[in-house]
């Protein structure tokens, strides 16, 4: 094999994997960004919240045994499909039970002192959440073990010399979290209840006079953002061993993503996401592989140099 | 009431206090455990525990100590936790309650047996251990002994063993590796004398070297330069199991796994059940792991036995180590005719033994140099084989043939 075969199939490889990797960062990011671009609300949570997706994803193939009656891929299906409106209730319940309560008993309280009350609370969540998974699935890390993780689609070129390996699992995770991302901008400006999560986002005292619930709207919000970060949770199961602290692993990413992408721009965290699954694998290319996460927060910096609003974000867009 | 309440709660105290102990009776020779019972370690303190007991069972159901009128053998087992301090603390209540305890084993983990060490020394207490760090027979201690080849010589020995086998199955001796390693202390510092120089004088030469940081989040850039650069074999050393899970299902979709490019690692945990249940079969099998003890051919009649009395699916280095130092103890306390822990440990420096509890552990033969550390020891490759790791080398001990794709 020459070099330049060699060489163009590192770089088509990398690029492959870059565009599969980001799009599941993207989910990630969307989720988290739909949360504070609409109730400007920081979430700790965010990490446990995927770590819940990828437990549900193991009950349903393993739990239930569904992966072995109707096969890896329709169970899969099945519990992308469940865990949206699971975790829409439990977000739903969560903001109505814990978060949503928060200052209702002291008017005088201001939005900065109720976002700071919020914060600590979600982060009193995410330690509840990973503690208890402690304590209900153990450290032991577990996976899913299904064939779509270890199969790749082959792409080939110049006879077979250049093959670029396209993992199932990656792909199906990658459509998924396209599909959810295009559903979550056609819902955000095609419909009514988009307009008024924007206009509660944009305004929330002018959306209040306009006869906007706008604590509704955070409490759908809450609960959407819970249910696509699920969504992502399940997805990423499909290839990634997890056990209940892996959340750490990925917040990281999240944020950065959302930062990158614009703060308050949701479909700008999309981006983002993205553009740190490419700057990962492209960086592999020419940097040793310890490297890898250094590149992504010196390119972020970079980003955050030039363009502080973030790659998408207008300093004056929300959502 | 509360005068019972008192007793009661004093005798819940002294319940408490007493030691995990296996039937003991006031005349029994008692052997510790000091082992990891409690937090992440615990499933490794289970295994040893299960070999410990397996071998007091046997020892006392065929007569005891007979130099010493048949005196049985009874465990005592201390929780070594998962920290330094709690080992220590473990060790230092093994000590102070140590009426009839001739000798003991443990901690597991290198950096619990040193602590543990430093506390039997001092009391002078016989101590074995399976941990092979250099450290723990390097600090000029009377008190105990390696009964398998200690880290250094893990690391320079495995890669000769692995091309010999590799000749001896395939015909061909690797020319060329690729290493994968994370970037923890352990995992460098096997890997680094093999990287400047050691694969060189073996005739090795490195096509890649990709280290990473854990947790790893995707290995298609490692694997690709596995697939771009064509070694003959690949030395993996991953101290999570969710980052090996991670490279062997990219070397697998990428047509590189189940043995087509032969991967050899390093820790008995990645032929655990554990390993199996979380990566599956498939993944596994060919997967080649560097052990300083696994069950061998010596123990083929006596092991299926054994393992269905643990209660496992297969015993590794954690319970047959066990299981053998509770026998090397039980040797010596014959040699020695007497409990008294000079004359124990005497006898057990003195041990130069190829069968008997020699067949526990791999190596032509079990003896110790004047450090306490084991001459004639092994190292020994194990396989996954059909969902099983089976040792594969050396050659006479193996239980099964090694698979290593032919060139």
């Amino acid at each position: 094999m020459s070099f330049f075969p060699s060489g163009l199939e590192a770089i088509l490889q990398a690029v492959a994997t870059g565009l599969l990797v980001g799009s599941t960062y993207g989910l990630m990011c969307v989720a988290l960004g739909l949360i504070f671009g609409i109730m400007r609300l920081i979430n700790f949570a965010q990490g446990d919240f995927l770590m819940l997706g990828m437990y549900f994803a193991l009950a349903i193939l393993s739990g239930l045994g569904l992966g072995a009656a109707i096969g890896s891929l329709p169970a899969l299906i099945l519990a992308a499909l469940a865990a949206v409106p699971v975790f829409f209730a439990v977000g739903w319940l969560m903001h109505a039970a814990v978060l949503g309560r928060i200052g209702r008993d002291r008017p005088g309280m201001t939005e900065g002192e109720m976002h700071q009350t919020q914060l600590i609370t979600t982060l009193g969540i995410s330690l509840v959440l990973s503690n208890g998974g402690l304590m209900l699935f153990g450290s032991t890390p577990v996976s899913l073990n299904t064939p779509l993780a270890s199969q790749a689609l082959v792409l080939e070129a110049f006879k077979g010399d250049v093959m670029v390996f396209l993992n199932e699992a990656r792909i199906l995770a990658a459509v998924a979290a396209l599909a959810a991302s295009l559903g979550l901008y056609a819902l955000l400006h095609r419909t009514d209840i988009g307009k008024k999560l924007r206009a509660a986002a944009d305004n929330p005292l002018a959306a209040t006079y306009m006869g906007i619930d706008v604590a509704r709207c955070h409490r759908f919000t809450f609960g959407l953002g819970f249910g696509l970060t699920a969504l992502a949770g399940a997805m990423v199961a499909t290839y990634y061993p997890f056990q209940p602290y892996v959340g750490l692993d990925f917040v990281i990413v999240m944020y950065a993503g959302v930062v990158l992408g614009g703060l308050g721009s949701i479909m700008g965290s999309f981006w983002g996401g993205l553009v740190i699954g490419l700057v990962q694998q492209l960086s592999t290319l020419v940097l040793p592989m310890q490297l890898q996460g250094t590149t992504v927060f010196v390119v972020f910096l970079l980003i955050m140099l030039i363009r502080p609003q973030g790659l998408f974000g207008r300093s004056v867009e929300r959502a | 009431m509360i005068g019972l309440r008192r007793r009661a709660f004093l005798l819940a105290c002294g319940l408490a206090a007493l030691p995990l102990s296996a039937s003991a009776n006031a005349e029994d020779l008692k052997i510790a455990l000091i082992a990891p019972i409690s937090g992440p370690m615990a499933r490794q303190g289970d295994l040893m525990r299960k070999g410990a007991e397996l071998a007091i069972e046997d020892i006392n159901a065929a007569g005891g100590i007979k130099a010493m009128g048949g005196a049985k053998l009874s465990l005592t087992v201390e929780d070594a936790g998962d920290k330094v301090e709690t080992a220590k603390n473990a060790a230092q209540r093994l000590v102070a309650n140590r009426a009839g305890v001739v000798a003991g084993t443990g901690s597991w983990s290198s950096s619990l047996t040193l602590a543990v060490t430093e506390v039997t020394e001092r009391a002078e207490l016989p101590w074995l251990t399976l941990s092979y760090a250099d450290q723990i027979t390097d600090r000029g201690f009377k008190y105990v002994v390696q009964t398998v080849p200690i880290a250094s010589a893990l690391a320079l020995n495995s890669m000769p063993t692995v091309l010999d086998m590799a000749q001896a199955s395939a015909g061909k001796r690797p020319a060329k590796v690729a290493i994968i390693s994370d970037s923890t202390a352990a995992s460098q510092a096997f890997v680094k004398p093999l990287r400047e120089g050691g694969f060189e004088k073996l005739g090795v030469a490195i096509v890649a070297d990709e280290v990473f940081t854990p947790p790893l989040t995707d290995a298609t850039a490692m694997v690709q330069k596995l697939r771009a650069t064509r070694p003959d074999f690949l030395l993996f050393y991953s101290t999570g199991f969710p980052d090996a899970k991670l490279v062997l299902t990219k070397m697998n979709e990428f047509g590189l796994g189940k043995g087509k490019l032969p991967a050899v690692t390093v820790g008995v945990q990645l032929a655990s059940p554990e390993m199996l249940k979380a990566v599956g079969p498939e993944l596994l099998e060919g997967l080649i792991v560097i052990a300083p003890n696994w069950p061998s051919k010596a123990q083929e009649a006596a092991l299926p036995g054994l393992t269905k009395r643990s209660g496992e699916p297969w015993l590794g280095q954690d319970t047959i180590s066990t299981y053998g130092d509770i026998w090397l103890v039980k040797d010596a306390l014959e040699r020695a005719g007497s409990a008294d822990p000079a004359k124990v440990m005497a006898a057990l420096r003195a041990t130069d033994r190829k069968d008997g509890p020699a067949d526990y552990y791999l190596g032509d033969k079990l003896a110790f140099d004047d450090k306490g550390r084991r001459l004639g020891g092994a190292v020994g490759l194990v396989q996954w084989q059909g969902g099983e790791p089976y040792l594969i080398w050396p050659k006479d001990d193996a239980t099964r043939a090694p698979l290593w794709p032919k060139p």
